[in-house]
Parts: C-alpha cells; structure tokens; sequence
C-alpha cells in the first residue's frame, strides 16, 4: 500500500480556536486579571511553582487564559519565559535569613521561636461555606480592616532570625554535618540531564515538578515503594530577599548589591533515621535530611519533595521512586502532558502501517486455514 | 547611602518616593535612556539545608532600565512588571554613581521613608506572631 501526503484543516482550526474563545466566553462573564491575582493564591503558587517562573501578574494571565487549566497555565508560562532573555543570578540565597510567616515542626513541641501556624487550612473544618457565594466586596474591605486594626500582641520574637530546627540534632551529632559546597550547580535548562545525575539537578527538576506528580510519587515512596518513615522536621514558609551583584563591576563589595524584590517560598526540611552498621555488628540510629522547597505555599508538594529527594539519595535499586530515571523524566508538567497529549494528534501514517500488518497477518492465517 | 540599602528603601517603600526622587534630577539634568524598561529573568541561585550544596531554585521575572547622565550609567532592576519604578531606580542609581549633590538631601528621605516601611514590617510580624502556639500541659 503506497502513502499519500495531505493537507488542510486550516479552516477548521480556525473555527475551532473561535469555538475555544467561545467557550471562555459563552456565560458572558468575564474574570479580571487583578481578581485573579488578588483571590487565587493557591492556584497561582502552583502555576509558578511548576512553570519555574516566579511572577505573579504572568500567572493570572496565563489562569485567565487558560480558563483555570493548570498544565495550560504551565505551559504558557514556560513557552513565554523562553522567549525572555536571562539577565542576571540571584546571589545564593539562604532560607536561614527567611522572614517567616509560618513555622513548624512535628518532631519537636517545643522550637525556639515556637510553632507559628500563619495562614493554613490545615485546622478548618473542610466544610464548604456557602456564606461565601453571596459575599459582597464591602463585606470582605470590612473584614479586612478590622482584622488590620486588631490588638497587635507583644512579642519580641524576631521572624528573620528563627534558628534552623535542624541545628539541634546536629548540635547532637545525630545529623551529619556539611560544610558549605560552592560547586556551581548545573542548570536543567541550559543542559540536558546524563544520568548518573547531581544533587543541584534533582533538586530543580523536583522543585518544578507537576505537584500531582510529585505529591503520588512521594506517597508510594512512604506507603510501599520506598521503605522511609520521615518525620517533617521543620516546614517553614515565608520570603527571602533577592540580591545581585552590580552587573557592571562583579567584584563588587555586598554593599554594592543590587535589592530586585522578595519571593515567597515553602521550605521543608524532614528527619528521616537509617541504620548505620557500626563495628562488630553493632547498630545505631542516625538521620538523613529530606530536602524540599518550592515557589510559594504549596506544603503538600514541598514534603513529597523531601521525601523523593530522600529516595534519590538513597538509590535503592529495589524501589521505583529511587530510580532517578524513574522518577525525574516523569514528573515534569510540560514534558509529561505535552508526551500523553501528543497521542491525539495525527498518527495517520503510523497507524495505517500498524493496519497493514495486523491485515496482512490476518489474511496469512486465513490463507493457512484455508489451506488446510 | 549604600546600594543595597538604598534599593531595598526604594523598592520596599511607597512609589512615590522613588517618583520624587527621579524627578527631582530629571528636571536638573539630561537623563538618556539608555535602554528603555525591558522584561528579563533573574535566575535565583539556592543553598539548600540538607547537604549545604547549590542548585537553581527558578527564575524570577523582572524589569530592567538603563539610562545615562552626564556619561554616567544607571541602573533600575525591581522584581515583575514596573517599568515606571525601574527608570526610576535607574535615574537614582545614576544619580548615585555620580554623586550629584542632590544625593546628599536624598539620605533624610530614605532614612524616614526606611523607618516607615520599618514600623510596617513590626506590625507585620506582631499580625504573624498572634498564631504562635502556646502549649498547655493537660493533666491526665
């Protein structure tokens, strides 16, 4: 059977971009992009967070136009930030100088600087509050200022100085400790990943890995296919400041920096033990860090990231989430989405191929049959 | 005033003090643009806590300006999309680099400004801290 190529279909794509507009539109309502930003904070920190682009205005563009879809979002964020020219390097940050707004710690009660619980919905009764479907502007402006005007307590807890929840156990010598390690990181976006991978590469394919993704993955970690029982010792969420060097002098003092702004992140650092074969057999308990961390408050996503980062380290040949392969080319929202939806575009000539066979193989056994 | 402190001022505190600012030397003197504010990305280079070693956290969206006066290069970088505040911070930072007199009456300016951005940041942390756990032994 010979092939044929063929075109067309513009029309149609036309129409059918028209019907999406439509679609959008139909209800005749429409959604400000300052509404957006200003009320759909958890969506916009999971767009960010995935597209590995920090930037809340471009989020509520990319939501608005993609009518809420999170792997439309992402991508549209990530195809724009290509265009974009990278201008500068932060200088390293460190969650140590964090203005915290939230802070825990399940493995110890009592913290330095105390447990903060910030914003959270981990203590509301996941009810759905009808209230809300009749909830007027004024209503909320009234709201807002009286909880503006409230009685500010006394406490002279300074949230830009908590220390690390770590620093205890390893004060104890019950966690390694690490010197800093200044080897430049290598950039999943510049360079395509070889396995054997580095640490800097696992940690910013997991930071920008589709939250479902990383959120299942980190489960079967914990319930079969990991074997690590962690214990989340410090969640802390808050911003850090930006700083970069003055692009025209590079060996210019700290004083010389340039500040570019805040970014908020949700950091999470868990306690998670291992045996360790001392000599004549005998065992003692140590423990490893799980790191994770992510643009904005997505806790959820930051723990299933220590928890994989744990996995990674680890290497265990018997379990799939140690499999970097496994795990880091299947978590990408962009890589992952674009794969599986592919699968509906034209496999015209693929296929036919597939046909032919199946045919061919068909009329061989019916010839046989007939032969006998 | 330092750089670095200055840029946190200009940009943690109200937009009108920058306006004021750029404006004050623009009237005196002839501010080229020399790039005109232009979107671009930071890459935000992380240490984590685990093993102490970097990695690339993400990149960040940012406008940049650049202009010039008297030959002298300004520069205006802020985090998202603010072009006016960006040739601000550039004709400030210009302003800066070539120490113009102006500069010296600027400091008054920072320093209150400074102090109010400041007192918002204690009142922030207060708002924050009233969700501070306080534990109670429960007697079984």
């Amino acid at each position: 059977m010979g092939y044929v190529a063929i075109k067309g279909g513009t029309k149609a794509i036309e129409e059918s971009i028209k019907r999406l507009k439509y679609e959008r539109l139909k209800e005749k309502k429409i959604v400000n992009v300052d509404d957006i930003k200003g009320s759909m904070r958890g969506l916009i920190d999971q767009v960010m967070s995935e597209s590995s682009l920090c930037s809340r205005e471009l989020a509520s563009i990319a939501i608005k136009q993609a009518e809420g879809n999170m792997e439309e979002a992402v991508f549209l964020l990530r195809a724009y930030r290509s265009t974009l020219p990278r201008k500068h390097y932060t200088k390293v940050l460190d969650t140590d100088n964090m203005l915290v707004e939230r802070r825990i710690s399940a493995s110890f009660k009592d913290i330095p600087g105390g447990q903060i619980l910030g914003a959270s919905y981990d203590y509301t009764h996941r009810l759905i509050d009808f209230d809300l479907t009749d909830e007027s502007l004024e209503d909320a402006i009234k709201w807002v200022d009286d909880y503006e005007n409230e009685k500010i307590k006394d406490d002279d807890t300074d949230l830009k100085k908590l220390p690390k929840v770590v620093d205890y156990l390893r004060e104890e010598g019950l966690i390694k400790t690490y010197e800093d390690n200044n080897k430049e990181p290598i950039d999943v976006t510049k360079k395509s990943i070889e396995f054997p991978t580095e640490r800097s590469e696992r940690l910013q394919i997991l930071t920008r890995g589709q939250t479902g993704a990383i959120t299942s993955l980190g489960y079967a970690a914990l319930r079969a296919y990991g074997a690590l029982h962690p214990t989340v010792g410090e969640l802390r969420i808050g911003s850090l400041p930006i700083y970069i060097d003055n692009p025209l002098d590079q060996s210019s003092k700290e004083e010389d920096s340039f500040y570019i702004g805040d970014i908020k992140i949700t950091e999470v650092e868990s306690f998670i033990p291992k045996e360790i074969e001392k000599e004549k057999g005998r065992k003692e308990i140590e423990f490893d860090i799980g790191y994770g961390i992510c643009y904005g408050q997505n806790e959820t996503k930051a723990i299933a990231m220590s928890i994989l980062d744990n996995c990674l380290e680890t290497g265990n040949k018997k379990y799939p989430t140690h499999d970097e392969e496994f795990v880091l080319l299947h978590i990408d929202s962009v890589e992952s989405t674009g794969f599986i939806s592919h699968l509906k575009l034209p496999h015209y000539v693929t296929f036919q191929s597939k046909l032919d066979s199946a045919r061919k193989t068909k009329k061989g056994e019916k010839d046989n049959e007939d032969r006998l | 005033m330092n750089r670095k402190r200055r840029t946190e001022i200009l940009i943690k505190g109200s937009t009108s003090i920058a306006k004021g600012l750029a404006e004050e030397i623009q009237n005196k003197y002839d501010v080229k643009v020399i790039e005109e504010p232009n979107y671009g990305l930071i890459m935000v280079k992380m240490r984590e806590g685990a093993k102490k070693s970097l990695f690339y956290l993400g990149e960040v969206l940012v406008t940049e300006t650049k202009v010039q006066i008297n030959g002298k290069l300004g520069i205006g970088i802020v985090k998202g999309n603010n072009p006016d505040l960006s040739l601000y911070l550039a004709i400030i930072d210009a302003a800066y680099n070539l120490e113009l007199k102006e500069t010296k009456a600027f400091k008054d300016i920072l320093l209150k400004e400074e102090e109010k951005i400041n007192n918002e940041n204690k009142k922030y942390k207060s708002k924050i801290l009233k969700s501070k756990v306080n534990f109670d032994t429960m007697d079984v």
